[in-house]
Formats: structure tokens, C-alpha cells, sequence
């Protein structure tokens, strides 16, 4: 346990007036885009331990999402507005608006290597090209997208819709779909780093998964309510899911899941409403409505290595690109950053 | 969390014109000082003030492996999850739904799992109903009385566009299907916003407030008058006397129901011709007003109460036509008059004076119809028996406590069985051994119930139960209510 055990540090905290719905993080890990619940989008800069915040933009009546562009340095926002806006990640000056729907973007996902945006709004998906200038909508759907993710290489954009997923593969003009039907609202989606399984979280209290290369399917069932949460860890060894207070991660080394008993990560008390494995890492942190802060390392330890309690309602957790720091929102508008130190 | 935290959430079901958007506005611009999200069921994103208008698509989840009464929505899911990303709540959310919704899907949202049922409490359904076109609806197809059953609170608009008789019979009519609704009866939606929003319908006790009259069996019969009658022929009148026919009629003209003009013409083949379908499930008069005639032992109170059974029985029986000019006489006979005849006339035959009970099957008030020169010396209204879609509201009262395990099978029992013909069932109940009122409330087959105040000391406890459905029976409910008991 010596070479693994770690807690996390608080490095800096700001106090923004707004309830954090969503956060980013640059690619360097300098600056943070976040998404006001009530409508304000900010842009922090962080030296040190000391944060500086200025709100850069307002989406009527409440923001959403935040997405920085990976390796890039331009970050979008989208909002109640039904707007998608695009900034300078330096100055936070908005440099292009765009009004892909009339409901609400709920979704925004960067491709890996940055170059494209994909949008979500009702039943339309839209990819952008990286400066918002061209775009191609993707109507292949015939419900609302819940989520969407990419796959790792930028090729498969997935779809969760009530229904199963849709995964589009886009190569120039051509775009080919393929449906993985499963009969169940399904609200996350999530491709295993490896490129091997797409996995997703149901309404009704279960987690299904594909295996690409050969179409079959599994159903891992058993959650008390809604999976709420898909996680790859780096390497596409496990699966981190969570549905209310449960934090179950499946272990798809060697023969897989199937079969095998997971792995529960026990000491959240009320409803986890964040979770993230650590890029190109292990460890996994977690934030619920207990109030907590949770470090842990499936497959190690069941048991979290570390829990730190916030000052009010956590509302949203992001590690940064380098595997360093997370960053903790707030429902009163708190910020704060925590180093993942490792003991030796 | 508290519950006092939840955010209520006040549910707008109504036919296409029936008003909802005129209440919505009037809510939207009423200054009340709340802060209000309304989830409309279309497109186009207004904000006015601190006031939130969405947008949404009704988009229905099957949950539970596809259960057709699992069904919840899934837009809502998404938007008021999202409505909750703010530091201070709203005050009240109001969701709108189409005018054909089945308000079954919006309402077990709410019921759906412990993350909604701590943020969000489903405060009431509002049903907007057009008394000038609702008759007409009820009959054509099953939406309007599914959002009738479904009902907190109705608001039985368009008043000013029909008769105080027409209203009358439409009330009763929507309090036969649904015994706890509160109905208020306006005009251009106009109602105050209390009526409306944070009214906490789902507590019991201020919904039984309403009317009780649903706990009791249904009776064959709607009404009943004792009169102290002499000897001899008297005359029982029906429509409209002759000084008000030209108003009564001047609103008939676009009505569904058989009261007609004359004589001569047939209304009922008038009427399956307008509109092109068959009546065997509505509300029809078509063969006559059953009537019973009974002595009684004294124009009383009392006297009438007596003879309730035996008019039961008489409902019972064959019946005999009698056509307008026609004659009744005393005795347990059940007759069938031509009510709907305007300015119809029958004789009913006294051999000897004494008191006499008249059992209507519906209210005279609805035909206008009335013993001439006589008044009776005490009457009683009865629960309406009509069947909308056989849609109707069963009530179960009784002191005894209930074995918590026995009540528990019965409602898994009654959830799996009868959950798709439970529209919805609410009640206060008493358990053995357990000094608390247990409260339940369920939509379909979503349940939800909780140890709730203490009941008062040294008072006696009481279960009430409510059912509000389709082809419900009311001894298969009183049988696994009884089996129950501790």
C-alpha cells in the first residue's frame, strides 16, 4: 500500500458569484473555464496558489457546459440560451456566437486531437470545425441525445439517446451509423481508451456495453437507480460507474466483466454526483452529496485514501490534463484546487 | 434534505383550448413576487422577469423493462435537473402538458426515483376543462377523462358560454370520476393564483375536505325527495318552464345531450349523425329517466332513509316505458319517463294520501323536472353514478388498524394487478402498533409512502383511502382492504 497510498492537497480556492454547473481546465493546467448556473461564464487564471477570476460572458437564464479545445487555446460555453460561444483562452475575449438550435446545448465534446467540436441539442447533433466556422449536422437520430463522447483516435462520435447508442463514423463527406440498440433510456456514454468496448449507463438502474470489434453485448444490472456515471480509467482496465450512492467499478482485464464480482468503493453516504478517473492514471476522485471529497484506487483499496469535506454542495470535478490537480465546484459558487500528493 | 426544500411542482393538463395558455399567462404576468419556471410543450424560450419559460418536447421513458405503466418523461427529467444548477431555487415550476398528454408519464416523473423525490414534490394536477365543448369530448375519445380522473384541482372554464344547468350537470359528471378534485368554475382562467400553485394537494386530509360523498356506495339513483301527497293524480313536469324555453334552449344548440325541442323529432338519431359514433359508453338519457315511486311510513328524513333499500332493489328490476302524458303509480316498479321531453308531462297515480319517496336516477335539476304544487319535506342527493369510460372514485373509511405487513402485500398485490387501471390512490392509514399516520400516494404502478406526524393522543385514528380509476370494483377493494385488518 506504501507506493500507492496519496491524499489530496488544497492548492488555492476562489469564491465566484455563481453556482458552478461545469468547469474546464486548459490544456497547460493555467487557466479554467467555468460555467455559471445562472447564467455567468468566467475565465481564472491560476499561478501558484492564487486564482484570479473575470466573467467574461453571460448565457440568459443559465449556462451549461464549458469545453477548453484539447492542446488548444480557445475554450466554448453554451447556455439556456440555446447559444454556443467560442473564446480566447487568454483574454476571454468571445470571439464567435452560434445558435446551432432552438433548445438548449446540453452537450459539447472536443474531438482528442482538438480539431473538431460536436454539439448537442434535442435530437441534433452538429460537428464543428474548430473555429466554429463550418459545420455538418448529423440527423441520424430519432430521439434526444443524452451524451455523446469520442473515441480515442477522433473517428466514432457516440450518441446515448432512449434507445440504445448511435455511433457515427466521420471520414470526409461520409458519415456511417451504426445503432447499438439496447431497450432502455440510455443517458452516458463512454469508449474505453483502448478503443475496444463503448460502455453505457441506463435510467433503469443498469450498465450496458458493447464489445466494437464483435458487436456483443453485455448488461451489468443490480444498481439501485439511474447509472448516472460512466468512467474509463487511462489505460481501459476499469470501468467506474455510479448510480446514487454507489460507486461499482468492473475490472475488464484478461476475460472481462462478465461474470466476476466488482469492485464497490464504499464511503459516500448520499448521492455521488461526480466522478473522474486520473488521466493516465490510476486514481479515481469522487465528489457526492455527503459533502465529501473522495480519493480512491480501485483495484488496490476499497476503502478511499483520502476524503476532504467542502464548505457547501459539490456540484462538478475535473482533473486537470496532466493528472496533477482537481479542480472542486460548488453549488454557493466555491472554487478550490487540490494536488493529488503521493506518500512515499 | 428537508422536505420543505422541494421545489413544488404544479402540473397543467387541459384539452386544446380549454385555457391553459390564458392561465399561464396570468400566472406569468401576475405581479406575486415568485420566482416561476414554466415547461411549456413547445418551442420558443421567453423569458419575462425572473421568470423562466422552457420549451420542451415531450420525449416518454419506458422504464422498467418496458412496462407500459412505467412511463415517465424524459425531457423533464433533463430540464428541471438542470433548473436546479442555481444557488436559489424557484419558488414554483409549472409543467405544461399537450392537449391529448395522458398526464400518467408527467406525474410518475416525480415518483421515478429518490433524486427527484428529494428535490422536486408534485404539488398538483390542474386540469382545465371547456364546459362548452367537454361533454362532447368525454364521449369521443378517453384523453379528457383520463386528465379529469388525474385531476387535484379542475377548472371548469368557458362558464359564461353555457347554462347554470348545463354547469350543474358537467360538475357532476366530473365529480363522479373523480371524488377529491377541488372544481372551480371561471371564466378566461380567471382564478387566484393560490387556487393554483403551492395549493399541497397531496395532502389527504384538505383533499377529502372536498367532498366525502365518494366514501359512500354508489347508488342506482342520484336523487331522492319524501312528500306528504294527497289522494288522487299529480303532475310531473320536465323542461323548461315556458317563460325561460327560448333561454335554455339558445344554449342548446351546440350541446351534446338529448334534451330536444319538440315532440316529434329524434334526437338521438340526430345526434349519432352529427357526429359519427356510437353512444354505448357516454353519458345518455336516451332510454328515459329511471323513476321509482315508494310509500313511505313519514315525510321525514328518516322515512326517506328507510326506503333507500328498497329503491335500491327496484333499480334493479325490469323497467317500465312510459312515454310523455303517461302514467306512474306507487310500489317498488322502476319506470323509464321521456325526461328529455320539453314541456313532458306524466301523471303520477296516489291511491291514498300519505308519504311518498321519489328516487331519480339523475338529478331533476338536469331535466328541470318537478312534482307540481308540491315540495318536498326532505331530500337527499346521492354520489353520481355515471361511467365515463367507466372512470369513477372509490373511497374506503374505516376506524380499525391495519397489519403493516398484510397492507404491504396488498399494495404490491394491487400495484402489479391493477396498477394500469389506478390512475392514481391516495391515503392516511393506521397502523398496529405504530404511532404515526402512515401516508401513501401512488400513479399507476409509482408508489410512495412514508411515516408521517404522530396521530393526536387519545383521539381515535382513521384510514382513508382513496381510488380514483377505470373498471374499478368496489368489493374487490373493500375485500383487500379487509384483509388487512389487524
Amino acid at each position: 500500500m506504501k507506493q500507492t497510498a496519496a491524499i489530496l492537497e488544497p492548492r488555492g480556492s476562489i469564491a465566484l458569484d455563481d453556482y458552478v454547473a461545469d468547469l474546464g481546465w486548459s490544456h497547460d493546467g493555467t487557466r479554467l473555464a467555468v460555467a455559471g448556473g445562472e447564467g455567468k461564464v468566467f475565465l481564472l487564471h491560476r499561478d501558484g496558489e492564487s486564482l484570479r477570476a473575470r466573467q467574461v460572458a453571460e448565457h440568459g437564464l443559465g449556462a451549461i457546459a464549458v469545453a477548453w479545445q484539447p492542446g488548444g487555446k480557445v475554450f466554448v460555453s453554451s447556455g439556456q440560451d440555446s447559444c454556443v460561444n467560442l473564446y480566447d483562452g487568454d483574454s476571454g475575449e468571445r470571439r464567435v456566437q452560434r445558435r446551432p438550435s432552438k433548445q438548449w446545448t446540453t452537450a459539447l465534446a472536443w474531438s482528442p486531437n482538438g480539431d473538431r467540436l460536436a454539439t448537442a441539442a434535442g435530437r441534433e447533433i452538429v460537428v464543428w470545425s474548430a473555429a466554429l466556422e463550418s459545420e455538418r449536422t448529423l440527423s441520424s437520430l430519432d430521439a434526444v441525445v443524452a451524451a455523446i463522447a469520442w473515441d480515442k483516435p477522433g473517428r466514432d462520435l457516440a450518441a446515448a439517446i432512449n434507445g440504445g447508442l448511435v455511433l457515427h463514423r466521420l471520414d470526409g463527406d461520409v458519415v456511417e451509423v451504426r445503432r447499438l440498440k439496447w431497450a432502455a433510456p440510455c443517458t452516458t456514454v463512454a469508449f474505453s481508451p483502448n478503443g475496444k468496448v463503448v460502455a453505457t449507463g441506463t435510467q433503469d438502474g443498469s450498465v450496458h456495453f458493447w464489445y466494437l470489434a464483435t458487436g456483443r453485448d453485455s448488461q451489468m444490472r443490480g444498481y439501485p437507480s439511474r447509472v448516472a456515471h460512466t468512467e474509463w480509467d487511462g489505460d481501459g482496465k476499469y470501468l467506474a460507474t455510479v448510480a446514487h450512492d454507489q460507486i461499482v467499478v468492473w475490472d475488464f482485464r484478461g476475460k472481462g466483466p462478465e461474470g466476476s464480482r466488482p469492485v464497490q468503493l464504499l464511503g459516500h453516504t448520499e448521492r455521488v454526483v461526480g466522478v473522474a478517473f486520473q488521466p493516465r492514471g490510476g486514481y479515481l476522485a469522487t465528489i457526492g452529496l455527503d459533502w465529501r471529497i473522495s480519493l480512491w484506487l480501485p483495484g488496490k483499496a476499497p476503502r478511499a485514501l483520502d476524503a476532504h469535506l467542502t464548505d457547501a454542495e459539490p456540484t462538478v470535478l475535473r482533473w486537470s490534463p496532466d493528472g496533477r490537480f482537481i479542480a472542486v465546484g460548488e453549488r454557493s459558487g466555491r472554487l478550490t484546487i487540490f494536488e493529488l500528493v503521493r506518500l512515499v | 434534505m428537508a422536505t420543505t426544500d422541494r421545489v413544488p411542482v404544479t402540473v397543467l393538463t387541459g384539452f386544446l383550448g380549454s385555457g391553459k395558455t390564458t392561465l399561464l399567462n396570468r400566472i406569468l404576468s401576475e405581479q406575486h413576487g415568485k420566482r416561476i419556471a414554466v415547461i411549456e410543450n413547445e418551442f420558443g424560450e421567453v423569458g419575462v422577469d425572473h421568470q423562466l419559460v422552457i420549451g420542451a418536447e415531450e420525449e416518454i421513458f419506458e422504464t422498467n423493462n418496458g412496462c407500459i405503466c412505467c412511463t415517465v418523461r424524459g425531457d423533464l427529467l433533463r430540464i428541471l435537473g438542470q433548473l436546479l444548477k442555481r444557488r436559489d431555487k424557484f419558488d414554483y415550476i409549472i409543467v405544461e402538458t399537450t392537449g391529448m398528454a395522458d398526464p400518467g408519464p408527467v406525474a410518475q416523473t416525480f415518483f421515478l426515483d429518490d433524486e427527484f423525490k428529494t428535490q422536486f414534490v408534485l404539488d398538483a394536477i390542474v386540469t382545465l376543462v371547456d364546459a362548452r365543448h367537454i361533454e362532447g369530448h368525454l364521449e369521443q375519445m378517453n384523453e379528457p377523462a383520463e386528465q379529469v380522473a388525474f385531476a387535484d384541482v379542475v377548472l371548469l372554464n368557458k362558464t359564461d358560454l353555457v347554462s347554470e344547468a348545463d354547469l350543474e350537470r358537467i360538475e357532476r359528471r366530473i365529480r363522479a370520476m373523480n371524488g377529491t378534485a377541488r372544481i372551480f368554475r371561471t371564466r378566461n382562467a380567471e382564478v387566484p393564483i393560490a387556487q393554483v400553485l403551492d395549493v399541497g394537494a397531496f395532502d389527504l386530509q384538505r383533499a377529502l375536505a372536498v367532498d366525502g360523498s365518494f366514501l359512500e356506495p354508489q347508488y342506482p339513483f342520484e336523487w331522492a325527495g319524501v312528500y306528504a301527497l294527497s289522494a288522487g293524480e299529480h303532475m310531473l313536469r320536465s323542461g323548461a318552464e315556458s317563460h325561460a324555453a327560448h333561454d335554455h334552449h339558445g344554449h342548446d344548440h351546440d350541446h351534446h345531450h338529448e334534451h330536444g325541442p319538440d315532440c316529434a323529432h329524434d334526437h338521438h338519431a340526430e345526434h349519432v349523425h352529427d357526429h359519427g359514433h356510437d353512444h354505448d359508453h357516454g353519458h345518455d338519457h336516451g332510454d328515459g329517466l329511471g323513476v321509482v315511486l315508494l310509500p313511505v311510513a313519514a315525510a321525514t328524513a328518516d322515512g326517506l332513509t328507510a326506503s333507500i333499500e328498497t329503491a335500491v332493489r327496484a333499480f334493479a328490476e325490469d323497467s317500465t316505458a312510459v312515454a310523455c302524458g303517461g302514467a306512474l303509480s306507487p310500489g317498488p316498479q322502476l319506470f323509464r319517463i321521456d325526461a328529455a321531453h320539453e314541456g313532458g308531462q306524466f301523471h303520477l297515480q296516489v291511491p291514498q294520501a300519505g308519504a311518498y319517496a321519489l328516487f331519480f336516477e339523475h338529478a331533476p335539476s338536469e331535466f328541470n323536472l318537478r312534482l307540481e304544487g308540491a315540495k318536498p319535506a326532505a331530500e337527499r342527493r346521492f354520489a353520481s353514478h355515471h361511467h365515463d369510460g367507466e372512470i369513477s372514485s372509490i373511497g374506503i373509511s374505516d376506524p380499525r388498524p391495519l397489519d403493516p405487513q398484510k397492507f404491504n402485500d396488498w399494495m404490491s398485490y394491487l400495484l402489479k394487478s391493477r396498477g394500469e387501471d389506478i390512475f392514481r390512490m391516495k391515503g392516511v392509514v393506521s397502523l398496529q402498533g405504530e404511532d404515526r399516520r402512515y401516508v401513501f400516494h401512488g400513479v399507476h404502478m409509482m408508489y410512495d409512502g412514508q411515516l408521517e406526524r404522530p396521530w393526536p393522543a387519545g383521539k381515535p385514528r382513521s384510514n382513508t383511502l382513496v381510488f380514483i380509476g377505470r373498471k374499478l370494483d368496489r368489493q374487490e377493494l373493500e375485500a383487500g382492504f379487509h384483509s388487512c385488518l389487524a
